[in-house]
């Protein structure tokens, strides 16, 4: 496990930073009920973001509306404004389907395509890039190589993605995100359906992945907000409690309902 | 322990059981009636089958394989020959199968996928009111509306159309009766896209959602996510339904002998009348009267229930495939 990244010698203040994601106002509702609550937060370029919270506190909705997945139902509405790189994303006329793949989502359970391994990272890569066979070849290569499942499957990339381990299986939908080139990632809980060791080698490649990507991950875990994020954003029944560099949050949170949390007091 | 306490519980043992042994009992009845109703699945097919092979024995024994490829049909002669009926049954099945698939996954896909909430309901329960209208129906709605409807519109259009194009034209060939094979495999087209469609749409439904999420969040449109996660998602599921429309196609009867047009030929030309076994059955029984003229009804019939057969295998055979082959 590698040691908490955000000491005081590297920490830099999020105000600073270029701002990827600017969320401002936010309300979010499921028909009737209100689950965000005028939601407004900053997610710095090239770094990891985690969501703690308890379960229906609405983390899991914020990132829901970061790729505006939601609209798959009908009665889930968002209002407000979601900037990504400035550009309001909740506007009717931004494109859903570029949208996405500019910000890409790994879900809490693995979700591979009925296809073969190789196949699933093409199938992404093919929506948007005419390539050749053996460019897409080397795309492959690379996204597997990226999401450290190269060595493990290379010699049967035929083999049907759901013949992988659930491990292998979670690290293969986070080869399809990044080989899509997303310019943001989405991280559902990723490694909650995972044992210890898989779950080690996802948080090992979220660290390495924040070099190059805007990381959100929600998590129940918050010994995994600790040791992956930079920033932590604490909520509680829809509204956004506390967002703070994350050693700031789990050693001396401003806010008494964070603390709480923290300490195992409730939730 | 005092004896009095000592005779309460070995009695209270007794009782039990008792009960146990009443347990074990009922548990026998049941599973021996259980049994009995999966054995006597088995006794009723092989009872059709000894039935057919016995009744069939005349026609079969006299004309041997060349039933299978003779075209001749002559009653007068006694002469029979099941091969235009094949074909006719082959061919209709097929084209309907052809037509229906598409249409039935396409609508399928939109009431699971498109469709606004409100119109769901109403759109799915008039696909299966499709399913429940008797074929006789469908037998003179199409003889006397949708045949003349072919022959005096579509029919010379499509003729036209081909004329002069080698194959086409043959396949198109007029003159336009109306009825022939091509109606009847509209007409079956309609009558078994009802069970595609519905159990397309419920297979789709179980499709995992965050699946399906997750195929959207890589930028898939609907098209996309349709064609290439919750078809292959599904595969099993639509080859079942569409088998079960393949079998409904094959073994239907009235609605067929309505506007086939009970020729016992083979022509290129799809709007040539033609026949199929189980309209040939149907039309023919009552005027059978030497034996091996019912003897070789008979013989159809049996042929129905092994093509049948076969149908099915070739469906379990290809499912098996598709499976191993994506190792799931």
């Amino acid at each position: 496990m590698k040691p908490m990244l955000s000491t005081d010698l590297n920490a830099v203040d999020t105000t600073v930073e270029k701002a990827k994601i600017e969320v401002k106002n936010l309300n979010f509702y499921y028909g009737q009920s209100k689950a965000l609550k005028d939601i407004n937060l900053s997610l710095p370029e090239r770094s990891v973001t985690a969501f703690i919270g308890p379960s229906g506190c609405g983390k899991s909705t914020l990132l829901r509306v970061l790729n505006r997945i939601y609209e798959l139902y009908p009665k889930q509405t968002a209002e407000g404004q979601v900037l990504l790189d400035g550009k309001n994303i909740l506007d009717r006329s931004q494109d859903l389907n570029l949208l996405r793949t500019k910000i890409g989502m790994v879900f809490q359970k693995p979700t591979p395509f009925p296809m073969s391994i190789y196949e699933n990272i093409a199938f992404g890569v093919r929506l948007y890039e005419k390539i050749s066979k053996a460019e897409m070849d080397n795309r492959v290569e690379q996204a597997l190589k990226r999401a450290a499942l190269w060595n493990e499957v290379k010699d049967k990339l035929n083999a049907s993605g759901l013949s992988l381990s659930g491990g292998q299986q979670q690290r293969l939908c986070i080869a399809r995100t990044v080989a899509v080139k997303p310019e943001v990632i989405l991280l559902d809980e990723p490694a909650s359906a995972l044992d210890p060791l898989s779950t080690a080698k996802i948080e090992e490649l979220i660290d390495e992945l924040q070099a190059d990507y805007t990381i959100v991950i929600v998590t129940h875990n918050m010994q995994q907000a600790a040791r992956v994020s930079r920033q932590t954003a604490f909520m509680y029944l829809g509204e956004l409690v506390e967002f703070d560099r994350t050693e700031k949050i789990f050693t001396s949170p401003r806010e008494k309902r964070t603390q709480d949390y923290i300490t195992g007091r409730f939730g | 322990m005092t004896a009095v306490a000592e005779a309460a519980t070995s009695s209270a043992t007794r009782t039990r059981e008792a009960t146990v042994r009443r347990f074990a009992f009922t548990d026998m009845v049941f599973r021996g009636a259980t049994r009995a109703s999966a054995i006597l699945v088995l006794v009723i097919l092989g009872g059709v089958a000894i039935s057919l092979v016995t009744g069939s024995w005349e026609a079969l024994s006299k004309f041997g394989f060349s039933f299978l490829t003779t075209e001749a049909w002559n009653p007068v002669t006694e002469n029979f020959g099941a091969l235009a009926p094949i074909y006719g049954t082959v061919v209709t099945s097929a084209i309907a199968i052809i037509i229906a698939v598409p249409i039935g996954i396409g609508i399928a896909v939109f009431l699971t996928e498109l469709c606004p909430r409100p119109l769901r309901r109403p759109i799915g329960i008039a696909v299966e009111l499709l399913a429940g209208i008797p074929s006789i129906i469908y037998g003179i709605w199409g003889l006397f509306v949708f045949a003349p409807f072919l022959q005096t519109t579509i029919q010379p259009f499509i003729i036209n159309i081909f004329h002069g194009i080698p194959g086409l034209s043959s396949l198109f060939a007029g003159p336009p009766y109306g009825i022939g094979l091509l109606t009847s495999s509209l007409i079956l087209a309609i009558m078994v896209l009802p069970f595609i469609t519905s159990i397309t749409k419920d297979v789709f439904d179980t499709v995992p959602a965050v699946l399906k999420e997750s195929a959207y969040g890589i930028g898939c449109t609907t098209w996309e996510v349709t064609r290439r996660v919750v078809i292959p998602y599904t595969r099993v599921g639509i080859m079942g339904g569409v088998m079960l429309g393949l079998g409904r196609a094959l073994g239907e009867t009235m609605a067929v002998t309505f506007v086939i047009g009970n020729a016992h030929r083979i022509s290129a030309s799809l709007f040539a009348p033609g026949t199929t076994i189980s309209a040939t059955i149907a039309n023919e029984f009552t005027e059978a009267d030497g034996e091996l003229y019912t003897s070789s009804l008979v013989a159809l019939g049996l042929i129905l229930f092994i093509i049948t057969l076969i149908i099915l295998a070739i469906a379990r055979y290809m499912l098996l495939r598709i499976d191993s082959r994506a190792g799931a």
